[in-house]
């Protein structure tokens, strides 16, 4: 019985992987974020130049790519068994994001001016207390704009780890499609929306805020 | 050797010279003047001074005693600990913008007495055995770090009194005015109490209009040490006890304010005193 309540419950289903990377990928992308921007910021020549050569790479190849890469990858290569197919999403998820992130984060460390920093330093502050009691407040208020829209866009690239079979709520909707039934394709969009929808408000909240911060 | 001696300071930036051998002397409770054209390397002396900067050559000596030496690379923690010695208000405020007024001055002198508890009850609680103890050491901690942090608010208070914003206290810099922020950078620098204040031009980003009230600020701190980088004429030769004239990365002349005002010896001097001249008619 492909009842309304049905189709809504399956989807529900899906949909439940889809916050599951969504989720994951955010808790883990947002701090490996961090240290990518540290890596490709940092004095010691090699490490920068190789943290700019990944993100180059990630960048600059389609996330499917590398969702591909990363799960039929070990296999192909090495003849060893790679990661499970969620792990495996996840993997190429945070990888790609932080490395998104990680230029945010640069564009908005390098716009907090350097004269406060060396404000800070003068006040005898060490390096760690100028990044956590100066830096790190106006770089969030930098980045919450371009950081919303990143966030959103990985709500709907969640969709791509139907490639490798991971029956997210795409990937329901598209077996109904097979049965014949279409409707159930367009009515995952709400899904999308709601979800983009709640977080908008939320980061609309974060914004005002930091109202407060004039820079 | 007075209080402050500086002892042949040489800096480079990609090749130029910048500072070509400084030496002077304060003496405390003396204020000096650094006058001289743009690029002349007067904000780079004062970078140094103050650890922004590291010189490729030159010692300091504070109070008799070598406080450092540009051969010598120290640890984040003594750097720390000598940088407080000397204060520095910049040419524009640097106040931070996500703090109040308060907050402002309140931020180093905080996190400093965080530390220092820290530091101080480390290698006692290494000593202390049993958990009750441990919690007393504990209590004992939090409270000193409490009448720390009390003692810093109430001098943050009387030093925003003593640069006349008492009501600007809970004010982000981005509802003051040029003036008024300049005048809370400078109570931040006071707070840490440092021997040697060092002014960048403490008016040059302000109106016309707004420059008096900061002028009163740093005027009413004589009797403390300072130097001050200025452009402003009239005021050097009223406050200051000693003149420098910098150019090119060298003290041309130095005296007192009558001596360098009054009676240069050298033509770049006159020169540049002239063309200041000149420059304030228009
Ligand atoms: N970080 C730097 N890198 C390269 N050159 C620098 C740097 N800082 C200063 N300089 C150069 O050093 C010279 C002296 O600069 P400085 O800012 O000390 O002069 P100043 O006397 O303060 O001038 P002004 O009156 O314009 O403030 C200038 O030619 C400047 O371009
Ligand atoms: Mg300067």
């Amino acid at each position: 019985m492909n009842s309304f309540w049905n189709v809504t419950l399956a989807l529900l289903e899906g949909f439940g992987s889809t916050c599951l990377i969504f989720a994951a990928t955010l808790v883990f992308a947002i701090p490996l974020g961090l240290l990518v921007t540290f890596g490709s910021m940092s004095r010691f020549r090699p490490l920068k130049w190789l943290m700019r050569t990944i993100v180059w790479v990630v960048r600059g190849t389609p996330l499917m790519l590398q969702l591909i890469a990363i799960f039929y990858g070990p296999a192909l290569l090495f003849g060893i068994d790679g990661f499970d197919r969620v792990p495996a999403v996840i993997v190429a998820f945070v990888i790609n994001y932080a490395c998104y992130f990680s230029e945010i984060y640069r564009a908005g460390i390098e716009g907090v001016p350097r004269g406060q920093a060396e404000a800070g330093q003068t006040l005898g502050l060490k390096k760690s207390q100028v990044f956590f009691h100066i830096t790190l407040i106006q770089l969030i208020k930098r980045i919450v704009p371009p950081m919303s829209n990143e966030i959103i866009t990985l709500v709907k690239d969640t969709s791509l780890a139907r490639i490798i079979s991971v029956t997210e709520i795409i990937l329901v909707a598209q077996e109904y499609t097979r049965q014949g039934l279409i409707w159930p394709l367009f009515y995952t969009g709400v899904f999308y929306l709601l979800f983009v929808g709640v977080l908008t408000l939320l980061f609309r909240h974060t914004e005002k805020k930091l109202e407060y911060i004039k820079i | 050797m007075e209080f402050l001696h500086v002892e042949g300071f040489r800096k480079q930036f990609a090749g130029t010279e910048v500072l070509k051998g400084i030496d002077f002397d304060l003496p405390k409770g003396k204020i000096l003047a650094i006058i001289g054209p743009s690029g002349g390397g007067k904000t780079t002396l004062l970078r140094c001074l103050n650890f922004l900067e590291t010189p490729d050559e030159g010692k300091v000596f504070l109070d008799g005693e070598l406080l450092s030496d540009a051969k010598v690379s120290y640890s984040q923690r003594e750097r720390r600990e000598k940088q407080l010695k000397f204060g520095l208000v910049f040419q524009n405020f640097e106040l931070f913008p996500h703090l109040t007024a308060i907050k402002n001055i309140l931020l180093a002198p905080d996190l400093l007495a965080r530390d220092r508890v820290k530091e101080q009850f480390k290698e006692r609680r290494q000593s202390v055995k049993g958990f009750s103890a441990r919690k007393a050491l504990k209590k004992e901690e939090k409270r000193s770090f409490k009448e720390l942090t009390a003692e810093n608010k109430r001098h943050a208070e009387e030093l925003l009194r003593q640069v006349g914003l008492s009501e600007k206290r809970d004010s982000y810099p981005s509802q003051l005015s040029g003036g008024q922020q300049q005048r809370v950078a400078i109570a931040r620098a006071l707070a840490l109490s440092p021997e040697v204040l060092c002014f960048d031009e403490p008016t040059s980003a302000l109106d016309p209009e707004l420059t008096g009230e900061v002028l009163k600020v740093i005027r009413a701190l004589k009797g403390r040490t300072l130097i001050i980088v200025t452009h402003e004429m009239a005021f050097a030769r009223e406050v200051a006890d000693y003149v420098l004239f910098m150019t090119d990365g060298v003290i041309e002349e130095r005296g007192t304010p009558d001596e360098v005002f009054l009676h240069p010896q050298k033509e770049k001097t006159k020169a540049f005193l002239k063309h200041m001249e000149e420059y304030h008619d228009e």
